[in-house]
């Protein structure tokens, strides 16, 4: 039988878990997007990856570990779903309308936004979708992505630059 | 000078869709699911059914074996006692030599139930590289009295990693 303890600490963990995750989970299946063509696809690496994270660590303090098991379980399932999946990626890597981040509610300006996104290069775009959708400072970015907080911040400063470009008007 | 606040303001206008409830639903199921079977990271290694055992009980298994292996062993000083140590110029008949508590090593199998090629590597200071292969046995050792007719046999698995010396192609 478990003690008060026991009890108190799994409800302390069940609240946690859900306060975490209700505010993680939009930014997280936006990241987990850019590998997969459907919110489907989004949402079961999401849940995979923040039930393996969530299972060791139990807090999200080390937000750039969180975002590096999305991106490990993104390409584990590129991996074994070999050519197809492969196929799709590269094709969402390579084609500027596969890849559509699903914002809520969007007006012409935005839709046009959103469109700039989509054309970034795909280094930039998972870099400045971890840093405006999901506020993970430079160095959390670099943990997650393998790079240092200087590369990330210089592909952030090139996204934002590329958009401006993109969205003045000819 | 942030040159670029006002499109970061708008970037932060945009709102990510919120994700399904199946997918709460499906975190929660997981992570309840995990907390009820937690299992220690020993448990997590999938293992074919009959070794599915303990270490305790393996360790009693080889423990007892090996006492028995000894004690079958120490066995010519008892022989010592009864008669002169001839056996090596005229060997006493083996049913003779033996008491009721003896086991005597009785056979030996060794089972390979699976082989991976684990493919080529390069062994740090070997000019050519060698295939490593890699197969998981199970090796049963018997013992048998002679006298009483038990028997006693011990089964574990082993596991062997073998380089192989890769010719040219």
């Amino acid at each position: 039988m478990k003690d008060r303890e026991e009890v108190m600490e799994d409800v302390t963990d069940h609240q946690n878990w859900k306060t975490c995750f209700t505010q993680l989970a939009p930014g997280l299946v936006l990241f987990a997007r850019q590998w997969v063509r459907t919110s489907a696809d989004a949402e079961d690496i999401v849940q995979e990856a923040f039930v393996r994270f969530w299972r060791t660590k139990r807090d999200v303090a080390n937000k750039g570990l969180l975002y590096a098991t999305v991106r490990t379980v993104a390409l584990d399932l590129i991996r074994k779903d070999s050519r197809r999946a492969r196929r799709e990626v590269e094709a969402s890597w390579d084609t500027p309308q596969a890849f559509e981040p699903q914002f809520e509610g969007v007006d012409d300006s935005q839709l046009l936004l959103a469109g700039a996104i989509n054309r970034l290069p795909h280094e930039q775009r998972e870099v400045l979708v971890m840093k405006i959708w999901n506020d993970l400072t430079f160095a959390e970015i670099g943990e997650g992505l393998g790079i240092s907080q200087n590369t990330a911040a210089s592909r952030y400063r090139y996204a934002l630059a590329a958009l401006k470009k993109d969205l003045l008007p000819q | 000078m942030n040159d670029f606040s006002d499109i970061e303001k708008e970037l932060r206008s945009l709102r990510p869709v919120r994700p399904s409830a199946w997918l709460f639903q499906g975190v929660a199921r997981q992570l309840e699911k995990s907390s009820a079977t937690a299992a220690p990271a020993e448990e997590k290694i999938i293992r074919p059914h009959w070794f599915r055992f303990g270490g305790l009980s393996l360790g009693s298994a080889l423990a007892a074996a090996a006492a028995i292996f000894i004690l079958a062993r120490l066995d010519p000083f008892t022989v010592e006692r009864h008669g002169p140590r001839t056996a090596k110029a005229t060997p006493v008949p083996a049913a003779a030599a033996v008491s009721s508590a003896q086991f005597i090593p009785d056979g030996a199998t060794r089972v390979v139930y699976h082989t991976q090629n684990e493919g080529l590597i390069f062994p740090q200071g070997a000019d050519e590289p060698v295939r490593r292969v890699r197969s998981r046995t199970k090796e049963t050792l018997q013992w048998r009295n002679p006298k009483t007719g038990a028997s006693l046999r011990v089964t574990y698995p082993s596991e062997e990693v073998r380089l192989i010396p890769v010719s040219g192609q």
